[in-house]
């Protein structure tokens, strides 16, 4: 069943700035939906259009069939987990997850129920009479998500969550999210800049450039199938290597004279683009190109190689090599790669589309 | 400090203890004044050192009517007062808190005019417009009430800029976060607004007393009856006595009287009084 | 950019309390001043007549009126220099000092709660020619005080019972002034080989300087409008017109003198200097918050 629709959805702020042109989603019931990109790609001002706390200047937004649009935040059967957890300093724990149901008028046995079930889930009964500053930076996050919890909503609405939580707190508290949405099944749209938390979390992703939704996916159609440079270049950790190239009858020409052979109908100007995990190390005799060495960071687990495509000119393409394991090359020297074709993603130039 | 040298250590101190003296000394003669009958002055020295007609003095002055054409015991004025100071301080703050709330969280037309017409009133002191407030407040009939002498000083441009830095500090996810919870603009303004101002609302709350008990030239200019004259404005009456029979005993007593109580509150919330005085300088 | 409610007349209702007090019983009056400065009305409010700027100009040919602007400005002036200077001293002393600084600063700032009136008699009294006891103490060392008589005396008086009252506030900013001052610059200061005297002149001092001219301005302020209660209690202007300042004279011509048309004029100029000294503060603040 179809749970949340936003259809043509847009936002044009009174100065005139146009900041979401228009967004078509349409969210499935228990869904979890990352919504990623850039600071300023728009993903908090579309996740607060749904929130009800921005107006929406075009298209309608559904819930469960329902327009949406006029209603206030209260009633649209939504919670929402704020950046700073926006927990009332002044209130305890109990009284922060309480104060939405007291709102709605519920009856006091019944909100001590639910707080303290919810409270149980989230390993918060021993703190419930605690203020908020008197908590840790990822007790608070459980509060917060406690609170839109106890609300039992339509909906769960997260602005960046974990953004204000130590690396380490981060990754614990991305598994429990994901946890907890799952028993809970509740349709969650989430919003976050951070590639690797949106890959980890996402059911399906949308990745926002501009105000515009470059593509929607899961977190492998995005990672094999990139639909533009943009996409290819903010999934993937390293990024993707992404070098201006010319199709021709030959195949594709990169930093102007290396040619790879290719047979495709496209002719004129494109983005040659191959994952740094996907280059491998060759011979001369078998190899595509070889790399100029610039600088190795040696991780461990795996080795970053990173250098300049060899040309004679000496203005070859920066690129990035990922190996698995310990590797020593010498800064300077040649490294020989080979880069399989099956791994090649083709973008046109102009029109930034996939080929 | 940096240094070590003693000397320089021991001239602070002594500076700080001579001035301490110089501040309290008048308020040192006062009292020692008030212990002593009023026979004791004008034969060309003053004692130094406590009297035994404390009790008497003090008794009189609180409980006997005030003279000089005050009809009422010193206790009544005090209690006058207090009224005073407590209705300028509760309806400044009162006012002030919801200008501020309508300036920072709503938006609606002439706005900033509104703001600007608040801030006129720090340009326009009772001191410089004293004859036609005098007669705005005639023309109203609100001379000798407690209307009349709380009302027209409760309007504050200072206690809304406090409240309105007050409230712009506030998160704007907090703000979300409660109409996510279904809290409207008034729920908002009580459970939220109000406990989280509740420092900065204690803090000005000490300046407005001080300031509200210590008016002068309002009460002086609106109030010809006794019953409603408060205890620093009638300190004047009590002076003017032409001949030299001043029971200079007992105007000594009333002045201490006079600036006992913002002077407790001063010592008593030193942190907040600090800081409202800080604040309100902003 | 604040999260706003989207009521749109609720706003309104908020303000009106706060809109409706400042319109009766400051802009009306305010307006009535302005209005009345160009009329004369007769002592009993019967009649009045439009008399144009006759009002300003009887009050800019009086040379009362020149004596009482000289007045305000030897009083406010020598109550702001005085006061401070007293309280820098006793400031730096307290940031000085590491014991007692709490204690120090109780026993200095309770003057602040002080009415100005009753500031104005305790010295008054203090000072008396016949009983009191500085007064005595003066007289036996050779200096014949009298008050009532010699009007530079007067105004010592009441700038002495101007001044102790606002000492208090002068040395709370300036000992928030001082330890605000980075301790590294004093530290570098005297790795540099400062004796503490210079660093305070060289270093500390000019650091303090948005401190002094902020409290310049409000203890200028203080002193135009906030002693009224000081003279009123005390010398009421008088000997002659030695401690007539301007907000005393505009009291004392239009509720004494009953003069009113001279009286809204003086009101009319006074709003003037506040108004100008309004912006120079706001101007100030505006900075402040840049610096910091």
């Amino acid at each position: 069943m179809t749970d949340v629709i936003l259809e043509k959805v847009g936002k044009t702020y009174p100065n005139g700035y146009h900041a979401i042109p228009s967004v078509d989603l349409s969210i499935e019931e228990g869904e979890f939906i990352v919504l990623v990109g850039p600071s300023g790609c728009g993903k908090s001002t579309l996740l607060r259009m749904v929130a009800g706390l921005e107006s929406i200047s075009t298209g309608e937004l559904r819930i469960r069939g329902e327009r949406m649009n006029e209603k206030e935040p209260a009633d649209r059967d939504i919670a929402m987990v704020f950046q700073n957890y926006a927990l009332y300093p002044h209130m305890t724990v109990y009284d922060n997850m309480a104060y939405g149901l007291k709102n709605r008028g519920m009856a006091k046995d019944l909100i001590a129920e639910k707080v303290s079930d919810v409270a149980a889930m989230l390993g918060l009964t021993e703190l419930l009479q605690r203020k908020p500053r008197q908590l840790s930076g990822g007790q608070r996050q459980r509060v917060a998500m406690g609170r839109a919890m106890v609300r039992d909503p339509k909906v769960f609405l997260f602005d960046e969550p974990l953004s204000n939580l130590d690396a380490k707190l981060r990754v614990q508290m991305r598994v429990e999210i994901r946890q907890l949405q799952r028993k809970l099944g509740t349709t969650t749209l989430y919003v976050t800049h951070d590639q690797v938390e949106a890959m980890t979390l996402a059911d399906r992703l949308v990745v926002l450039n501009k105000g515009k939704a470059e593509q929607i996916g899961t977190p492998m159609d995005l990672y094999n199938k990139p639909a533009t440079p943009f996409v290819a270049a903010f999934i993937g950790s390293p990024s993707m290597n992404l070098l201006d190239a010319h199709l021709t009858e030959q195949g594709i020409t990169v930093s102007d004279e290396l040619t790879l052979p290719l047979s495709h109908p496209h002719r004129g100007a494109i983005v040659w683009g191959i994952r740094p995990e996907h280059l491998d190390v060759s011979d001369e005799h078998n190899a595509d190109f070889a790399l100029r060495i610039q600088a190795v960071e040696s991780l461990g687990a795996e080795t970053l190689i990173h250098g300049k495509v060899e040309t004679t000119s000496g203005q070859g393409d920066a690129m990035v090599v990922r190996l698995s394991g310990p590797h020593l090359p010498d800064i300077n020297s040649l490294m020989w790669l080979k880069a399989p074709a099956q791994y090649w993603h083709l973008f046109d130039a102009v029109t930034q589309q996939r080929l | 400090m940096i240094e070590n040298r003693p000397w320089l250590t021991f001239v602070s101190h002594a500076t700080l203890l001579t001035g301490i003296a110089l501040v309290a000394l008048p308020v040192w003669m006062a009292l020692v004044a008030s212990t002593h009958p009023a026979s004791a002055f004008g034969v060309g020295h003053i004692p130094l050192w406590f009297g035994d007609a404390g009790a008497e003095t003090w008794g009189a002055v609180l409980f006997d009517k005030a003279g000089n054409g005050v009809d009422v015991p010193v206790w009544f004025m005090m209690l006058n007062s207090l009224i005073m100071a407590l209705g300028i301080t509760f309806g400044k703050i009162a006012i002030s808190l919801l200008s501020a709330y309508a300036i920072v969280f709503f938006r609606f037309p002439f706005r900033n005019l509104c703001f600007w017409i608040i801030f006129m009133t720090l340009m326009l002191p009772v001191e410089v417009r004293i004859v036609p407030t005098y007669e705005v407040v005639a023309n109203l009939d609100l001379l000798n009430s407690y209307t009349g002498l709380t009302l027209p000083l409760i309007a504050s441009a200072t206690a809304t800029f406090l409240f309105r830095q007050c409230f712009l500090s506030i998160p704007g996810e907090l703000v979300e976060a409660a109409r996510m919870d279904g809290a409207g603009p008034w729920r908002f303004f009580f459970d939220i607004l109000l406990p989280l101002s509740r420092t900065n609302i204690a803090a000005l709350f000490v300046i407005l007393f001080i300031y509200g008990w210590n008016q002068y030239l309002w009460p002086l200019l609106i109030t010809t009856d006794d019953a409603y004259y408060t205890l620093v404005m009638s300190i004047k009456r009590m002076l003017s006595v032409t001949d030299g029979d001043i029971a200079w005993n007992q105007i000594m007593a009333t002045t201490l009287l006079a600036m006992l109580p913002p002077v407790a509150v001063v010592i008593g919330m030193q942190k907040l009084f600090v800081k409202g005085l800080v604040d309100s300088e902003k | 950019m604040t999260v706003t409610f989207p009521q749109k007349g609720l706003p309104w209702l908020l303000l009106l309390p706060q809109l409706l007090i400042t319109a009766i019983f400051f802009l009306w009056p305010a307006e009535q001043a302005l209005e009345q400065a160009f009329y004369q009305e007769d002592a009993f409010g019967l009649s009045r007549e439009f008399i144009g700027l006759e009002n300003f100009a009887d009050l800019f040919s009086n040379p009362l009126y020149y004596q009482s602007i000289l007045t305000t400005l030897v009083f406010s002036f020598s109550v702001a220099i005085v006061g401070m200077s007293v309280a820098l001293l006793l400031a730096v002393m307290a940031d000085r000092v590491i014991r007692g600084k709490l204690a120090y600063q109780t026993l200095l700032i309770w003057p602040y709660a002080v009415a100005p009136a009753l500031a104005g008699v305790l010295w008054w009294i203090l000072f008396d020619p016949s009983m009191g006891p500085i007064a005595l103490w003066l007289k036996s060392a050779g200096v014949d005080w009298n008050h009532y008589l010699d009007g530079s005396q007067a105004m010592i008086l009441v700038v002495i019972a101007s001044t102790w009252k606002q000492i208090s506030y002068n040395f709370l900013f300036f000992l928030a002034g001082l330890q605000a001052v980075p301790r590294s610059l004093i530290e570098a200061a005297a790795i540099d080989g400062a004796s503490p005297f210079k660093r305070f002149w060289t270093i500390v001092f000019p650091l303090l300087s948005p401190t002094t001219f902020f409290l310049l301005v409000v203890n200028l302020v203080y002193a135009f409008f906030e002693t009224f209660g000081v003279i009123d209690a005390t010398t009421k202007g008088g000997p002659g017109q030695s401690t007539t300042t301007l907000v005393y004279k505009v009291f004392d011509d239009g509720f004494v003198g009953l003069d009113l048309g001279g009286s809204a004029a003086q009101s009319v100029v006074l709003m003037g200097i506040v108004g100008l000294m309004t912006v120079i503060q706001f101007r100030f603040i505006e900075r402040k918050v840049q610096y910091s």
